[in-house]
């Protein structure tokens, strides 16, 4: 399959805090790869460095092989890298259309973006009800869809999913995943997500990080029984 | 259609009051009053452009419509005409501001405020210490023009000012802007360039704030530095779309006219508590108003009027 990112020996510190230790993978396109770890494992810098938040201190990064490593976050988006939020960040004195208006889609998209296909796509996410309504009154669930309903808007290659299902009712939860389950047509998907048990059946492939290293890599049933996870997240009695 | 109707509407009360008012008798007073709200109302929109729409809060507009206001005046002074010298000063400012901007739009908050505030003090420094522009004994148009042109000019500046504000604010570009006040991080990754839409915003901001002091150049005939950099034309900038409702179209014109009008009464009643009322007044309308009076307007007016002092949006 076509690789749509490819990220090579990445190296990012914080002060004293190795955050990232040559840490390199690569997401094929219509992929849906949760990205697992423990606590500061080095999940959010990841996702930070291929969004282009703040650069690498090494490594390379590539969108379709073509490399972004250097790019800022909002020339990344309009290549096709879309991105949410561990925490809901959205435009809350703008309404719930308006949301999905600001973004502007990636260069050499092929659907339109205006009110219209913005409407369709907060129906898609089931927002439709609530598009006149400021942002800032939705619910928690609901802002988990706005953001991705406002990164799909860019028609991204890429989309990255962080923590989608922190502080969401079990119900909420399901429908979310379900929901995410059904853009691999669209778009290729990373998800970074605490709940491993209840988000691994919808990937495709995980990948797991460990003190800023890529530990293991491979199927949801790989994942599961191998050693290395095991250790990770439960020490190393468990092996 | 609506906005179409509100353009119209805007250009033909600007057109009333610019040609109209002489004719009708109304007193050279009072025709002054409403010079002065429209000269504030033009400064408070180009003010509301930028500050407005992107949260990032400007104490430079006085100083960049006094740069206008002498960029023009010494350009007439110089035998160039009203157009050229109209051009000359919003051209000028508009170079400035790019350089301002370019040194300070990376900064956040608080951070872009001192930096628009350290420039409003540099542009006094310079233009007390600079002879062309006469020093701080100040710089004298040498041709008088008729009092209805910068009357006329000013009027038609604040209308045009206003429609583009409606306009900006019930577009795509608008809620861009409005995206970057909203969370500048999250409004960067879904693709929008927030540096260079703040850089452009604040330079086209800064050429109505010229053109603003270009036009009230020709009408005070005389700048003086101490006076045309004083912070006060920076605090009407802010002070007008505070008042009147930040980040909407018609708010400023709301604010424009009760800040003249209450200070002309304060003036008149109270002067020496003129500034006093006034900053106690602004310090009541964000603790208890944050969104201005037009939404306090529009909550108590009948709906159609309603609509015209709410924020445009879609949806």
């Amino acid at each position: 399959m076509t690789a749509i990112l490819e990220v090579d020996g990445l190296e990012k510190r914080f002060g004293g805090v190795h955050a990232l230790r040559g840490a390199s993978l690569s997401i094929a396109a219509g992929e849906i790869v949760g990205l697992f770890g423990p606590n500061g494992a080095g999940k959010t810098t990841l996702f930070n460095l291929i969004a282009g938040t703040f650069p690498p201190d090494r490594g390379n990064i590539r969108l379709r092989g073509e490399s972004v490593t250097r790019l800022p976050a909002w020339r990344r988006a309009r290549k096709g890298i879309g991105r949410t939020f561990q925490i809901t960040r959205p435009f809350r004195d703008l309404t719930t259309l308006e949301n999905v208006l600001a973004t502007v889609p990636r260069t050499g998209a092929t659907k339109p973006a205006d009110a219209a296909a913005s409407r369709a796509l907060l129906r898609q996410v089931g927002l439709d009800s609530r598009a006149g309504d400021l942002a800032g009154t939705l619910t928690l669930g609901m802002l988990k869809r706005l953001e991705v309903a406002r990164a799909l808007a860019l028609q991204p290659y890429l989309l990255l999913i962080d923590e989608p299902l922190a502080g969401l009712s079990g119900r909420e939860s399901a429908d979310l995943l379900a929901f995410i389950a059904t853009l691999r047509s669209e778009t290729a998907v990373i998800m970074v997500e605490h709940n491993v048990r209840q988000s691994l059946p919808i990937c495709d492939r995980a990948i797991v990080l460990d003190a800023g290293t890529v530990i293991a890599e491979g199927t949801p049933q790989d994942i599961r029984t191998n050693p290395a996870v095991i250790r990770a997240y439960l020490g190393t009695d468990a092996c | 259609m609506r906005k179409t109707i509100e353009i119209v509407a805007i250009a033909i009360i600007a057109a009333i009051l610019a040609f109209a008012l002489p004719r009708l008798g109304v007193s050279p007073y009072l025709r002054t009053l409403v010079y002065y709200s429209a000269f504030y109302l033009a400064l408070g929109q180009a003010w509301n452009l930028m500050s407005g729409l992107t949260g990032y809060v400007s104490f430079a507009h006085g100083a960049l419509a006094g740069i206008g206001a002498y960029a023009a005046v010494m350009a007439l002074n110089a035998d160039w005409s009203v157009a050229e010298s109209l051009v000359l000063a919003a051209a000028v400012t508009m170079l400035i501001s790019l350089l301002i901007g370019v040194t300070s739009l990376r900064l956040r908050g608080v951070s872009f405020t001192f930096a628009t505030l350290f420039f409003q003090q540099l542009a006094l420094l310079v233009l007390r210490k600079l002879p062309a522009s006469g020093g701080p004994g100040g710089l004298a148009l040498e041709e008088i023009f008729p009092v209805w042109l910068p009357h006329a000019l000013m009027l038609a500046l604040a209308a045009a000012a206003t429609i583009l504000m409606l306009l900006v604010r019930g577009s795509r570009l608008g809620i861009r802007l409005l995206a970057i006040k909203g969370d500048e991080d999250a409004a960067v990754a879904v693709g929008i360039a927030a540096t260079r839409l703040k850089l452009g915003v604040f330079c086209a901001s800064a050429a109505i704030a010229a053109l603003a002091g270009a036009v009230h150049g020709l009408f005070a005939a005389s700048l003086y530095p101490d006076v045309v950099f004083s912070i006060d034309f920076s605090l009407v900038a802010l002070a007008v779309p505070m008042i009147g409702g930040v980040a909407t179209a018609f708010g400023p014109v709301i604010g424009a006219v009760f800040y003249v009008g209450l200070g002309e009464l304060l003036q008149i009643y109270a002067p020496s508590l003129h500034l006093t009322v006034i900053g106690l007044l602004l310090v009541c309308i964000v603790l208890f108003l944050p969104a201005g009076l037009a939404p306090g307007l529009a909550a108590i007016l009948p709906r159609p009027a309603a609509g015209r002092l709410k924020p445009v949006r879609e949806g």
